[in-house]
């Protein structure tokens, strides 16, 4: 899945990720116990976790992150992010349905850019993208470029961290005798380090 | 055609900037890694891009949300005497 920009740069991010989704999920569980919910809130608790950890570990180098958390501020260190992230579960949860991805309903200021992108165009577009019913035409196609690249390394943490919670469960020695992971676009997070990583991230929260 | 200078003040974006923008958009889409090194045409609309991405980024949701099913349903049911409950209890801690 080679992008133009940067599977090498998605690797901070998805560490952030990453810590701030075991954040969120640990806070969850304190409120209750993940096996003592239902099942449309236990997913509930997932989804908006993995939400709010991906804005949270964004930051402030795009406007998409703030749609999803208008509560927190772009600038703050990690561990208030990862403060900021758990009250902001906390918040979500409570909120019924997936209250992060509110749409902020402003006017669009126009730009040169509206006679090829008429608006029309990018009504779905819109949609999609947090906060992107704000955005003049321009800053549309940046965000949907930037959220793209993070939604992608969303999807790629949440399938490791799955696997690798699944494969633990079973018998410990397929874990020694399953091939590593392929190397995907030059990254170095094969399986075996992944766990380790994980589990080591679990062990410093 | 010409660019205008928008009413507001703000800077003229030039043509070479939009269809920039539009390539690399392009270039992350799933459709654009079977033609890679190719003619770099911009055969594909601007609505056509557009919609592209959209259902794009829609099918990542719904990728997250399986996803984050998925790992919903492996914290909840846990064996409480397999390696993994061991993660999940550090992890729940």
């Amino acid at each position: 899945m080679k992008g133009p920009n940067a599977s090498a740069s998605t690797k901070p991010f998805k560490r952030a990720f990453l810590k701030n989704l075991l954040l969120s999920l640990q806070d969850c569980s304190r409120a209750t116990p993940f096996d003592a919910m239902s099942l449309h809130d236990r997913k509930r608790a997932v989804k908006s976790s993995a939400d709010v950890a991906m804005a949270a570990a964004r930051g402030g180098g795009a406007r998409w992150p703030k749609a999803i958390l208008p509560h927190a501020s772009a600038a703050t260190t990690a561990c208030n992010k990862a403060q900021s992230c758990r009250r902001i579960v906390r918040r979500c949860f409570c909120h019924k349905g997936r209250g992060a991805r509110r749409r902020v309903v402003v006017a669009a200021t126009g730009s040169d850019v509206a006679r090829r992108l008429v608006k029309r165009r990018t009504t779905a577009l819109r949609k999609v993208i947090p906060g992107g019913d704000a955005m003049d035409e321009l800053s549309l196609l940046r965000e949907a470029m930037d959220y793209v690249v993070h939604l992608r390394a969303q999807v790629d943490v949440l399938r490791r961290v799955s696997e690798a919670v699944q494969k633990r469960s079973c018998d410990c020695d397929s874990l020694r005798d399953a091939s590593p992971y392929l190397v995907q676009s030059g990254e170095e997070l094969v399986e075996h380090d992944f766990v380790l990583f994980f589990e080591s991230s679990v062990r410093k929260l | 055609m010409s660019s205008r200078r928008s009413s507001r003040g703000s800077a003229a974006i030039s043509e070479e900037e939009i269809n920039e923008l539009i390539s690399k958009l392009q270039s992350l889409l799933p459709s654009a890694r079977g033609r890679r090194g190719g003619s770099g045409s911009q055969a594909a609309s601007t609505t056509k891009l557009l919609k592209e991405t959209c259902s794009y980024i829609k099918s990542l949701h719904r990728e997250v949300d399986d996803l984050s099913d998925r790992l919903s349903d492996l914290m909840a049911g846990m064996d409480h005497n397999s390696p993994g409950a061991e993660i999940i209890r550090s992890l729940l801690r």
